[in-house]
C-alpha cells in the first residue's frame, strides 16, 4: 500500500464511519426531541451523546475530506469540500457531499451559538438535519463503488431503514402529545376526582 | 367638588399644589369616586417632567420605594439598570398580576388612572423609554381609555401608551409571560437569565413595573422623597394598597401605612372574627388570626412568621369555615393553572392539590400529609418561574396552621358550621391552549 492508496483507504473508510456515526446523531436527536429515553441512560446524557456524537462526526467528515483532497489519483480541489459541484471528478455525487456538510456546518454553529439566537431560529436550521442525512447518504452511495454492492449496500439500507423506522416513531410520537394545557387537565385527573366542592359532606358542629 | 363641573378650569392651570398630608394618597379624597383630569390636576398638579434620563431615579432611591406587585423589589434598582441600558428601552405598566384575590390594581386603574400614566410618563421619561404599554385584564380598562383619550386632548403625554389586555390566567402577569404576550406570543413564563431588564420586549431592555408602583412615582416626583418617608416604617417607607377579605364576606381595597396593624385593617377582629389569616395571597402565607393580630403590616414583621406582603391580599377566615377545604380550592386552582412547561410543577401540584383534597374531607388518612410534605420539598425551585415555589408556601403554612383541624377531620369531625367558600377563584377552568393568548 502506497502513501497514495493509504489517503484513499482512510477517505473511504472515514466516509463510511461518518454515515453511521450520522445516522446515530439523527435518531439520538429524534429521540432527544420526543424526550425518549435509551435503556440504562438518563435523560441528560442522551442529548450529550447526541451533541458529542455530532462533533465526533465532523471530525470524521474533515478527515474524510482533507484524505480525499490529498489523495493524487483522482484531482479535487479542497474547496469541494464545502463548495458544492466544486469538484471536476464526480462533480454531482461530490457536489452532495458538500452540500450535506454544509447544512450540518451550519446546525453545528446555530447549536454553539444556541444562547445568543432565538429558539425559532435554532430549531428551524436544525430541522435541515433531515435534508442534510438524505443527501449525505445519496453521496455515499453514489460516489462509492463500493456501496453499491454487497454488504456496503446492506449497511447503507440498514442506516435507511433506521432512520426511517425513527421518523415514523417521531410523528406517531408527536401526534400522541398532549397539548399543553390538556397536559394540565390530564395531570390534574389523575391526582383528583371530577370538579366539585372539596369541602367535607359529613359536618359535625362542635 | 365644584372643579369637576367648573368649565373655565381654572384648576388645569394649577401649577404649584401643597403636599398632601396623610391618608389617602393614591385613592381619591372622596371615596370611590374616579378622578378625571381636571381633579387629578387640581389636586397634584400637571406631571412635572425631568428633562431628561435618569434624573428621577435618585428620588426614587432616596424614597426608598419597593415594587409593590408582590416582590418588594427596590423600584430605584430596577430603573437604574434599564436607564443604563444603551439603545431602545420600553417600559410596561403591569396591571395583571392576576392574583384572584387582589383587587387593588383594578380598582386604581378605575378610580386613579390618572396618576398610574402620571407615573408611566415620568418613569418612561427616567429611563428613556421609546415605547410604553399598559397590560390590563379584560374589563379593567375603560376608566384607563378615557383618561388617555382626556390627556392626548390636553397634551399631557409626551409617549403614546398602548393599551393590551392579559389572558384570564394566574401566571399572565408574570414578567417574562408578559413581554412573550406583549410580543405577540403566548403569556408563558420563560427561564431566566437573561432578565426582561436585559432583554424584555422585541430584545429591547423593558422595565415592568406594577401599576401602584407607578403611581407612587409619579407622587414622589411631585413632593419629593422626604415627604413619601412621612408615612410607613424606615425600612418599608410609604403607603400600599391591601385587599382586605373581612370575615363577614365583605371585600375593601385599604389604602394604608405599611408598618399598621394588621388588626386595624381586619374589621371585627377583635370579636369572635377569624379563624385564620392568609397573608400575601395565593402566593402568601396562612397565620393564626391570634398570631395575626399582633403583627404589623410590613415585611420586616411578616418575615419573622415566614409571611410577606406580596401584592396586599389580606384574607380573614371567617370562624365557621374549614380552612382545610380553602386551601384545597385554592390549591387546585392554582395546580390547574400550571403552565404545564416543567415537570415538577406540572406533575407535583396535581398531586399536592390531590393529597389536599383528602384531607379536607373527613376520614382517616394514612400518610396523606407527610406526601403533601414530601411532594412539597420536591417541586420548590424547580420551576422556570416562581409559580411551584409560591403555591407550595400556601400549601405548607395551611398544613401548619390547620394542623388541629387535619387531626379532627381525621377522628371524622370538622368544626365548619358553613361550606359557603370564602376565598374568590375564577369561574370555570381553562381547557384549551388558547386561553393563554
Amino acid at each position: 500500500m502506497s502513501g497514495t492508496t493509504a489517503f484513499w483507504y482512510t477517505s473511504r473508510a472515514t466516509g463510511i464511519v461518518s454515515l453511521l456515526l450520522l445516522t446515530a446523531v439523527l435518531v439520538l436527536g429524534i429521540l432527544v426531541n420526543r424526550q425518549g429515553r435509551l435503556p440504562g441512560l438518563p435523560r441528560f446524557a442522551v442529548t450529550s451523546l447526541h451533541r458529542n456524537l455530532s462533533l465526533l462526526a465532523v471530525a470524521f467528515i474533515a478527515v474524510h475530506v482533507l484524505t480525499a483532497v490529498l489523495d493524487k489519483y483522482v484531482s479535487i480541489p479542497v474547496s469541494a469540500g464545502v463548495i458544492p459541484f466544486a469538484s471536476g471528478y464526480e462533480r454531482f455525487w461530490l457536489g452532495l457531499g458538500a452540500i450535506s456538510f454544509d447544512l450540518m456546518l451550519a446546525m453545528i454553529i446555530t447549536s454553539l451559538l444556541r444562547g445568543r439566537l432565538n429558539r425559532t431560529l435554532w430549531r428551524a436550521v436544525h430541522l435541515l438535519a433531515y435534508a442534510s442525512w438524505p443527501v449525505a447518504l445519496a453521496h455515499s452511495i453514489g460516489s462509492s463503488k463500493d456501496l453499491q454492492h454487497g454488504w456496503m449496500l446492506g449497511l447503507g439500507i440498514a442506516c435507511a431503514l433506521i432512520v426511517a423506522i425513527a421518523i415514523i416513531w417521531r410523528l406517531a410520537h408527536a401526534a400522541r402529545q398532549v397539548p399543553r394545557a390538556a397536559r394540565v387537565a390530564t395531570a390534574m385527573a389523575r391526582h383528583l376526582p371530577a370538579a366539585g366542592s372539596h369541602h367535607p359532606r359529613e359536618r359535625i358542629s362542635r | 367638588m365644584t372643579t369637576l363641573t367648573d368649565p373655565s378650569g381654572p384648576a388645569m392651570t394649577a401649577t404649584s399644589v401643597r403636599a398632601p398630608a396623610g391618608l389617602p394618597r393614591l385613592l381619591p379624597q372622596v371615596p370611590g369616586v374616579p378622578e378625571d383630569l381636571r381633579a387629578h390636576v387640581a389636586r397634584h398638579g400637571r406631571p412635572p417632567y425631568r428633562g431628561g434620563r435618569g434624573q428621577l431615579i435618585q428620588s426614587v432611591e432616596a424614597a426608598g420605594l419597593t415594587g409593590r406587585g408582590g416582590a418588594a423589589f427596590p423600584t430605584h434598582r430596577k430603573l437604574a439598570i434599564v436607564a443604563a441600558a444603551r439603545g431602545r428601552t420600553v417600559i410596561v405598566a403591569n396591571a395583571a398580576e392576576s392574583e384572584p384575590a387582589s383587587r387593588k390594581d383594578a380598582l386604581l386603574l378605575r378610580v386613579a388612572p390618572h396618576l398610574v400614566l402620571d407615573g408611566i410618563q415620568l418613569t418612561a421619561e427616567a429611563i428613556g423609554a421609546s415605547e410604553a404599554h399598559l397590560y390590563l385584564h379584560p374589563g379593567t380598562g375603560h376608566a384607563i381609555r378615557q383618561a388617555l383619550a382626556e390627556r392626548h386632548a390636553a397634551g399631557v403625554d409626551w409617549l403614546a401608551v398602548t393599551v393590551t389586555e392579559a389572558p384570564p390566567r394566574f401566571l399572565a402577569g408574570q414578567e417574562s409571560a408578559l413581554v412573550n404576550r406583549l410580543g405577540g406570543g403566548p403569556a408563558l413564563p420563560t427561564f431566566v437569565p437573561p432578565r426582561v431588564t436585559e432583554r424584555g420586549l422585541g430584545g429591547a431592555p423593558t422595565l415592568v413595573q406594577n401599576v401602584e408602583t407607578l403611581a407612587h412615582i409619579a407622587l414622589i416626583a411631585r413632593y419629593g422623597p422626604r415627604w413619601f418617608r412621612e408615612l410607613g416604617t424606615a425600612r418599608e417607607p410609604g403607603t400600599m394598597l391591601t385587599t382586605v377579605h373581612q370575615p363577614d364576606g365583605q371585600t375593601q381595597v385599604i389604602e394604608a401605612e405599611i408598618g399598621a396593624p394588621l388588626r386595624t385593617l381586619v374589621s371585627g377582629s377583635a370579636g369572635p372574627g377569624a379563624r385564620a389569616v392568609l397573608i400575601g395571597g395565593f402566593h402568601g402565607t396562612w397565620l393564626p388570626a391570634a398570631v395575626a393580630a399582633t403583627l404589623t403590616l410590613d415585611n420586616q414583621a411578616l418575615d419573622r412568621h415566614g409571611a410577606a406582603l406580596g401584592a396586599g391580599v389580606i384574607a380573614a377566615l371567617p370562624a365557621d369555615r374549614c380552612g382545610l377545604a380553602e386551601a384545597a380550592r385554592v390549591t387546585r386552582y392554582l395546580a390547574a393553572e400550571s403552565a404545564g412547561q416543567c415537570g415538577p410543577c406540572l406533575n407535583g401540584l396535581p398531586a399536592i392539590a390531590g393529597a389536599l383534597a383528602e384531607l379536607a374531607a373527613p376520614g382517616p388518612r394514612r400518610g396523606t400529609r407527610q406526601n403533601a410534605e414530601r411532594w412539597a420539598g420536591l417541586v420548590t425551585g424547580r420551576g422556570a418561574c416562581g409559580h411551584p415555589d409560591g403555591t407550595v408556601r400556601f400549601v405548607r403554612s395551611a398544613l401548619t396552621v390547620f394542623a388541629e383541624e387535619i387531626s379532627r377531620h381525621e377522628r371524622g369531625l370538622c368544626a365548619a358550621t358553613s361550606r359557603k367558600p370564602f376565598l374568590p377563584l375564577p369561574d370555570g377552568m381553562p381547557t384549551t391552549e388558547d386561553d393563554w393568548t
